[in-house]
C-alpha cells in the first residue's frame, strides 16, 4: 500500500469516527464511540504495517517531540492557572466552577507527574546508568 | 555560529539525476526529510547522515561539511 492510499484511508476513517462520535453523543448513546475508537486505532495500526514506504522518520519524530513539549507547557500552565482561579472563585459555593477548577488542577498535576516519570526513565536510559 | 552544509542536491544529479524519492527510499527516510535537508532546514542524525553518504557511495565528509 502506498503512503497516499494510507493517508486517504486515514482521513476517511477519521471522518467516520468524528461523525459517529458526534451522532452518538447527540443521540445520548455515549458508549458507542468507545468500541468505534478502539476499532479505528487497531485498524490504523494494521494498515500502517502494510505501507511499504517510510511513514515516519527521525524528522517527523523530532517535530513531534517539539510539538509535544510546547503542548505540554501550554496546557500545564493554562490548566494550573485557570484551575486554581476557578477553585478560588467557586470555593465558598462549591459550584460547578469549583469542580471544573479542581479537575483542571488535578489534570495539570497528573500531567506533571507523568512528565517527570517519563523524564526520569529516559534520563536513565540515555545516561548510561544501570 | 557553527553551520553544517551538505552537497545532497549536487550528489543526486551526479548520480544520474537520482530523485528525492529514490534517495529517501535508499536512506530509509521520507522525501520531505530530503527536501528539508537540501534546503538546510533540518540537520540529520549521525545515523541518517551515514545512510545518505552510503546511498551515494561516498564518505560522510563529501556529503556534509562542518563550518565553525
Amino acid at each position: 500500500m502506498s503512503f497516499k492510499t494510507f493517508t486517504r484511508i486515514r482521513i476517511f476513517l477519521l471522518i467516520i469516527m468524528v461523525g459517529l462520535t458526534s451522532w452518538a453523543i447527540v443521540s445520548g448513546n455515549a458508549w458507542i464511540p468507545v468500541p468505534v475508537i478502539i476499532a479505528a486505532v487497531i485498524l490504523m495500526m494494521l494498515l500502517r504495517r502494510r505501507v511499504k514506504e517510510v511513514v515516519a522518520d527521525e524528522r517527523v519524530y523530532s517535530i513531534a517531540e517539539k510539538a509535544s513539549l510546547v503542548a505540554f507547557r501550554i496546557f500545564g500552565i493554562a490548566a494550573a492557572i485557570i484551575g486554581v482561579t476557578l477553585v478560588a472563585i467557586g470555593w465558598q459555593s462549591a459550584s460547578d466552577l469549583y469542580k471544573i477548577g479542581l479537575t483542571l488542577a488535578y489534570s495539570a498535576c497528573g500531567l506533571l507527574v507523568i512528565y517527570y516519570i517519563a523524564y526520569i526513565y529516559y534520563n536513565r536510559k540515555y545516561s548510561g546508568k544501570k | 555560529m557553527a553551520r553544517i552544509n551538505n552537497q545532497i542536491r549536487r550528489l543526486r544529479f551526479d548520480h544520474g539525476e537520482m530523485t528525492q524519492e529514490e534517495l529517501a527510499h535508499r536512506a530509509g527516510c521520507t522525501r520531505q526529510t530530503i527536501i528539508a535537508l537540501e534546503q538546510g532546514k533540518y540537520l540529520p542524525s549521525i545515523e541518517l547522515a551515514f545512510k545518505i553518504a552510503r546511498a551515494f557511495g561516498v564518505a560522510l565528509e563529501e556529503v556534509f561539511q562542518y563550518e565553525a
